[in-house]
């Protein structure tokens, strides 16, 4: 196979066209109309990504009723853990209204009642939601052309080049059968490429954590990386997740064991549940399943439409692969690993440690601070998935604006030359292993709950065993075309990932937020009010932390 | 290795080569045959039943089957009794 090689030159590339890359497209080409953007999408930019497969749902702050200083107290207590980056959020909460209207002057249709305000659907003391519909990637899409935003489909980014700690460019591949590959001369990079799911959970599964693996071998910090182990309880037949599931629980003695872990009605999933499902399975009480009763939302959050939204892929979604069909009672659910690993470190403007290297969305959710203890969005604060793409989108859009953007020299030829050849090397092998057998590793070392959630030291050194098994395999990948050559890329990547949740997992020896230790199972804010920093050096991880600075920030954990 | 046993039926009379199903999947399971103008279901192996697709083909000519059964969430159920 003979793989054609290309130059491209530009001043901002994007890696990454769903709602954060695209938000950050057409922000920035309005503020500074004079860059030359291009934006890449390993799909095709409009359809591919997260956003467009969930609720569509935007999370709306009713101002007249709760302050973002209020929001702010209840989600460092209650959900982030003290972990978080209170002006961070409170900026987040503050932008709320300004986003939305954005977002609806760029195309997107964002339902509004007969006298012109949002149609707001309050979902519980703290915060309202809006639901829209799924076309709205399509539709900033549409903008962003408008504007002279180039796009390159099928285009997957391979690697990043800096020079004396500075950005300057990137390579990237077609992933059709051609194979194409390009080296991109860029003075700023945006990686908006998502997080990290793993492949474990149908239909959310789209991270693979590219741009994470791109950022962390240019030399970028990693932040937050054990805030990656998001778990939803899905239905045991269909695997469909059911939302507000936890509520509900009951096991095999028909106990209403949530009651076990909260005494109140939860936002959103905890890991508390996800605990109580193996706690009950261990002891012999399980499995664990839902009974709604009498209550009214039951028929809503088994599956059927909510009421009131425009019509929506996601119901469309739910009716297509309901296998369990739409019964009141009983029915068996099982955590289902999502992942949603999120950490490349990024400063306010959603700059990385590595100068003009930039990181929006999901990618550097956990890694800018925005959540504390939780995993990417929604994160125990629903409705935030596509705001907080949105919110890191413009923030990145607007420091980039401010900058000047320079020349940067040129990527140098012999690095081009190793990036080809490790790329294309599964193509070349004769003999090798499948991609699959990587992934599956990774899978059983990250998908069950008593490794990657509800967290042990014994455990996790099994765990840590199946991931090495993992890693030893990446250079005997094998594959057969430009797909294969994908699929090879991102085993490597979620190798990586794995790597990165263990290493820092097995490091913070408490309990804080999401992060459930069974060995430490107290907050611990004495030794471990700090982040954990994972950054490559000579090819090989390293670990330290880094002090929060919650003594500048309004709210504090009680002495 | 896991290999999934999801199917997709496809009806080449209806499509109308619009290439919206192409554009749609997010996983590289359909490639587009520029000469038939017609979608090709070439790593079904990988498909994760997002069921875009199906939905977004307004000839009604794409049918995503998952066997949920081939797809694996990997908890340690040997280890509870």
């Amino acid at each position: 196979m003979e793989i054609t090689r290309k130059e491209l030159k530009c001043d901002v590339l994007i890696a990454g066209g769903s709602i954060g890359g695209l938000v950050c497209a057409v922000e920035l080409k309005e503020k500074r109309p004079d860059l030359d953007i291009l934006l890449i999408e390993k799909q095709v930019t409009g359809y591919g990504g997260k956003a467009n497969k969930g609720g569509g749902v935007l999370q709306y702050f009713q101002f007249d009723k709760i302050t973002p200083m209020e929001f702010l107290e209840f989600h460092v207590n209650e959900i982030g853990g003290y972990l978080g980056d209170q002006d961070l959020m409170l900026k987040y909460v503050e932008m709320n209204h300004e986003m939305l209207d954005r977002l609806s002057a760029w195309g997107v249709k964002i339902p509004k009642q007969a006298d012109g305000t949002y149609a707001v659907r309050p979902t519980g003391p703290f915060t309202a939601m809006i639901s829209c519909e799924l076309d709205l990637c399509l539709r900033m899409r549409r903008t962003a052309e408008k504007l002279g935003v180039r796009i390159m489909d099928k285009t997957a980014l391979a690697e990043l080049f800096a020079k004396d700690g500075k950005i300057i460019g990137a390579a990237a591949f077609s992933i059709l059968d051609d194979g194409t590959f390009y080296s991109i001369s860029a003075k700023k990079v945006v990686l908006a490429t998502g997080g990290q799911n793993y492949r474990v959970g149908p239909m959310w599964s789209s991270g693979r954590g590219d741009g994470i693996a791109a950022a962390y071998h240019v030399g970028a910090e990693m932040r937050n990386a054990e805030f990656g182990n998001f778990s939803q309880l899905v239905r045991i037949r269909s695997h469909h997740e059911v939302v507000y599931g936890e509520n509900n629980m009951y096991n095999a003695l028909n106990e209403h064991v949530t009651k076990n872990f909260t005494n109140k009605r939860e936002t959103d999933i905890s890991s508390k549940a996800i605990r109580e499902w193996y706690l009950n399975m261990k002891n012999g009480t399980g499995p664990i399943h839902l009974e709604y009763g009498d209550d009214p939302r039951g028929k809503i959050l088994l599956g059927g439409k909510r009421p009131p939204a425009p019509p929506r892929y996601a119901d469309k979604f739910r009716e297509l692969n309901d296998i369990d069909g739409l019964i009141d009672t009983d029915i068996e659910v099982v955590p289902m690993l999502i992942g949603e690993q999120s950490c490349v470190k990024v400063d306010h403007g959603m700059q990385t440690t590595v100068e003009g290297l930039y990181a929006i969305g999901d990618t550097s959710y956990c890694g800018s601070g925005v959540c504390g203890a939780v995993p990417a969005p929604p994160a125990r604060n629903r409705g935030s998935g596509i705001l907080n793409a949105v919110f890191a989108g413009i923030l990145g859009a607007d420091d980039i604006a401010e900058r000047t953007v320079e020349d940067v020299p040129a990527i140098c030829p012999c690095e081009l030359d190793k990036c080809f050849e490790a790329l294309y090397a599964p193509l070349f092998r004769e003999e090798g292993v499948s991609e699959k057998d990587v992934i599956y590793l990774v899978q059983k070392a990250m998908a069950p709950s008593d490794y990657s959630v509800y967290m042990e030291a014994g455990r996790m050194k099994e765990a840590v065993a199946l991931v090495e098994e993992a890693r030893a395999l990446v250079p005997k990948m094998k594959a057969v075309d430009m797909h294969g050559v994908l699929c090879c890329r991102e085993a490597e990547y979620m190798v990586l990932s794995a790597e990165m949740h263990y290493c820092a997992s097995q490091e913070r020896k408490e309990s804080r937020g999401w992060f459930l230790r069974e060995d430490y199972p107290e907050m611990d804010n004495e030794n471990w009010l700090k982040w954990i920093i994972l950054k490559e050096e000579d090819g090989k991880m390293t670990l330290s932390t880094e002090d929060v600075p919650i003594e500048k920030w309004p709210f504090q954990p009680a002495k | 290795m896991i290999f999934t046993n999801h199917r997709i039926e496809f009806d080449p009379e209806k499509c109308v080569g619009c290439q919206l199903c192409y554009k749609a999947c997010f996983v590289d399971v359909i490639r587009w045959d520029a000469e038939a103008k017609k979608p090709v279901f070439k790593y079904v192996e990988d498909c994760e039943h997002c069921f875009y697709c199906q939905s977004v083909c307004a000839k009604e000519a794409i049918k995503v089957i998952p066997d949920h059964s081939s797809e694996h969430l990997l908890q340690h159920f040997e280890r509870y009794a």
